[in-house]
């Protein structure tokens, strides 16, 4: 685990998220530090996705603190655009616009947000499709393209807003098998040119050469969170056992 | 000017003899209407082009016409043929109810065919397969599985239709029927208060579009108790 | 069939003025189907109360009911306003055309603003997300990804509403306004032949109806060219 001892770029402390009575989110405690991966599992419905929309405010936490890059995430809508601008997001569904072409799909936010010129943002979209290695689909709309280079596009369409901080969000669960080498080739290039990371994903082999951290949720809760080594070999929690036994098992 | 809620109390009831004439003609139109509606989208659907044709050509002209100008059509405009005056047909068709019945009739029979035709299209693939594994024929398909599917998918817009119609037979009061509108429009003429006589109306065809509206609920209940936990 | 030729300028000038209420009215619906699916899906509940209210009633009671309170109905407010200023005065109304474009407006809008909200709701909410975790500002977001393809959603229906609209047309001669129908009736009065007379009035608007949904077919292909897998 790379201990640095700057102080973290994402800081959650005493988190809880409400959907009405139920409580989504429960105590929920996190730290992570610039270059760090993390990689977060869990059952469904225990929360993951809820956390991480939490940290780009995608959902509204109701206690606690969310601090990102030294902003702290409030009604200040200065904040959270600002705490937006640092966060890239992959969904497991891609969420590309449907009714854009792929490199319009990329140029959109650059264009609107950071008044990027034209000729401009099209040389940025070029050359993250050059790093997912899909340059040639710049012209197709994404219906036309395969799942795994949907989630390719949708990848580099996060990173032309250069973001310091990438959430993805099971970004394989919605792929083929065939397809899910080449997303997670991407995601091991980005995290080894040092991309802060947090991946929800039951893809254990790659939880085990990227990971940092690994977190495990259940219930709304963190339950255990170690480095990738002692979380594989000895798990503290039977929680943690149940759940990497039925994943590992297939 | 003033707001006579006294008229509207009056008028309620001086048009009880209009609703009967608008259920008439509701209930009458539905009926027949869907029958033809089910013959058309049989024809519709076939694939021979002698059945499928005439079909399609039929929902294209009176769904691409006022039903207005229909009424005026056949009401008025049949009796500039002397053979028609002289035919056997002239008992109905020089009767405004009949006309308005044959009218509507002909309008919900190709509006509904479209309804049942989207409802058809909706039925899933995969359960048509499966039914043809376990052997039914054809036929047995189409009336074991299609046809409940498809009635449960065209309900909700079937039961828009049925307030559509509603709303249409207040066109009859054009050919001197007396129905809600008819009857409306006479008090108007003689008390010159078209707030209190007209809103009146509208809420008697508010009430009876409520009802519709239930019944339909109702029925797609029914269709879908397969659906409930 | 050659007594129609006499009546071709007057069936002609009918049509334009079809055209026009056709066009005005479908001005005016687009506005309050925006303003009602609005209201509908505002926060506010007196708005969306008040909008639930306007689609429920104006889809339910009669075209020709709703022409006629507004005709009438202006006509009575207005004459008496008018009494109030110079007593001789025994008759106002607001020109039937514009009475009628209103009136039919309302109704199309009622449905129209239905149409919008679901064409509103119906747009994934992961597009949402997505355009909002790229940091869009939620103006951004509404026209570059929602309302774009809110159209594609809203097309169908609004397809059908502008049928519709020109069908109603034919309810403005109740009124007197002197458009196509109107003219076949004048016409029917001097030749004594409704049906010839009639039949041009449907045709007429066979052509206007063929020819929208020739458009909408068009818009359709244009709105859905993306989804086209090649
Ligand atoms: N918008 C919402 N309204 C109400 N409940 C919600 C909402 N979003 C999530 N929940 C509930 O919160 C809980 C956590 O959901 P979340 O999506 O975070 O789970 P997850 O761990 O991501 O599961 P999965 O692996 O299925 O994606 C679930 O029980 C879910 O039903
Ligand atoms: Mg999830």
């Amino acid at each position: 685990m790379i201990e640095t001892k700057s102080t973290p770029i994402i800081q959650l402390q005493k988190v809880d998220k409400f959907f009405g009575e139920f409580q989504a989110l429960k105590n929920v405690n996190l730290e992570v530090h610039k270059g760090q991966k993390v990689v977060v599992c869990g059952p469904s419905g225990s929360g993951k996705s809820t956390m991480i929309h939490c940290i780009n405010r995608l959902e509204k936490h109701d206690n606690g603190r969310i601090v990102v890059a030294g902003i702290e995430l409030n009604d200040s809508l200065k904040n959270i655009d600002a705490v937006r601008s640092e966060i890239g997001m992959v969904f497991q569904q891609f969420n590309l616009f449907p009714h854009l072409k792929v490199i319009d799909n990329l140029m959109l936010a650059p264009r609107l947000v950071r008044k990027v010129k034209k000729a401009e943002a099209r040389k940025i979209a070029m050359t993250y499709l050059e790093r997912v290695h899909i340059p040639e689909q710049a012209e197709k709309y994404p219906i036309q393209l395969s799942g795994g280079q949907q989630q390719r596009v949708a990848i580099a369409r996060a990173l032309c807003m250069n973001p310091e901080i990438m959430l993805f969000d099971e970004p394989t669960s919605a792929l083929d098998p065939e397809m899910i080498s080449e997303v997670l080739d991407v995601m091991v290039e980005l995290a080894k040119e040092g991309m802060t990371m947090i991946c929800v994903t039951h893809e254990m082999g790659f939880a085990r050469s990227v990971a940092d951290l690994m977190v495990f949720m259940d219930e709304g809760e963190i339950v255990e969170s170690a480095v990738p080594d002692d979380f594989f070999a000895n798990p503290k929690s039977e929680r943690t056992k149940l759940f990497l036994s039925q994943i590992l098992s297939h | 000017m003033e707001f006579d809620f006294a008229l509207i109390v009056e008028s309620v009831p001086k048009m009880a003899t209009g609703i009967g004439i608008t259920l008439q003609l509701l209930v009458l139109a539905t009926i027949i209407g869907t029958a033809l509606a089910v013959c058309t989208v049989l024809m519709r659907i076939s694939k021979i082009p002698l059945l499928s044709w005439p079909a399609m050509v039929y929902i294209y002209i009176f769904r691409g016409t006022p039903m207005l100008v229909q009424i005026f059509l056949i009401y008025y405009g049949l009796s500039q043929f002397q053979a028609v005056r002289d035919s056997f047909f002239w008992i109905a068709l020089r009767d405004p109810f009949w006309c308005a019945i044959i009218a509507f009739s002909v309008n919900v029979g190709a509006y509904t065919a479209e309804i049942l035709r989207g409802g058809i299209q909706g039925v899933d693939e995969g359960q048509l397969r499966a039914a043809t594994a376990l052997g039914l024929s054809k036929s047995q398909r189409f009336i074991h599985i299609t046809t409940p599917i498809a009635i449960r998918l065209a309900l909700p817009a079937f039961g828009n239709e049925t307030v559509s119609l509603l709303k249409s037979t207040a066109l009859a009061s054009t050919i001197t029927m007396f129905d809600i509108t008819g009857v409306a429009r006479t008090i108007m003429a003689q008390t010159f208060a078209p707030y209190e006589i007209f809103i009146s109306a509208a809420i008697v065809y508010l009430f009876i579009a409520w009802f519709i509206q239930i019944g339909v609920a109702l029925a797609e209940r029914r269709f879908s108790r397969h659906m409930q936990r | 069939m050659y007594v129609v030729v006499g009546w071709l300028d007057e069936f002609l000038w009918g049509a334009l003025v079809v055209l026009q209420i056709f066009m005005v009215g479908m001005t005016m619906a687009v506005i309050w189907g925006l303003l009602g699916a609005a209201a509908k899906l505002s926060k506010i509940p007196v708005f969306s109360v008040l909008a639930s209210v306007y689609t429920t009633v104006f889809r339910a009671v009669p075209e020709l009911l709703v022409l006629l309170i507004f005709y009438f109905g202006s006509a009575i407010t207005l004459t008496a306003i008018a009494k109030l200023i110079n007593p001789d005065i025994q008759f106002v109304d607001i020109p039937p055309f514009w009475a009628g474009s209103f009136a039919i407006s309302l109704i199309i809008g009622a449905y129209a603003a239905e149409t919008f909200r679901g064409a509103f709701q119906g747009v994934d909410p992961g597009q949402i997300k997505a355009a909002r975790s790229l940091g869009m500002s939620a103006t951004h977001t509404f026209f570059y990804v929602r309302l774009p393809q809110m159209w594609r959603l809203a097309l169908p229906g609004f397809g059908n509403h502008m049928l519709s609209m020109m069908k109603d047309t034919a309810l403005i001669s109740v009124i007197g306004v002197e458009e196509i129908l109107y003219t076949a009736e004048i016409a029917t009065s001097i030749t004594m032949q409704p049906f010839t007379m009639y039949m041009v009035v449907a045709i007429i608007y066979l052509v206007f109806t063929t020819v929208i949904m020739a458009i909408i077919q068009v818009l359709e292909k244009t709105a859905n060219r993306h989804l086209e897998s090649v």
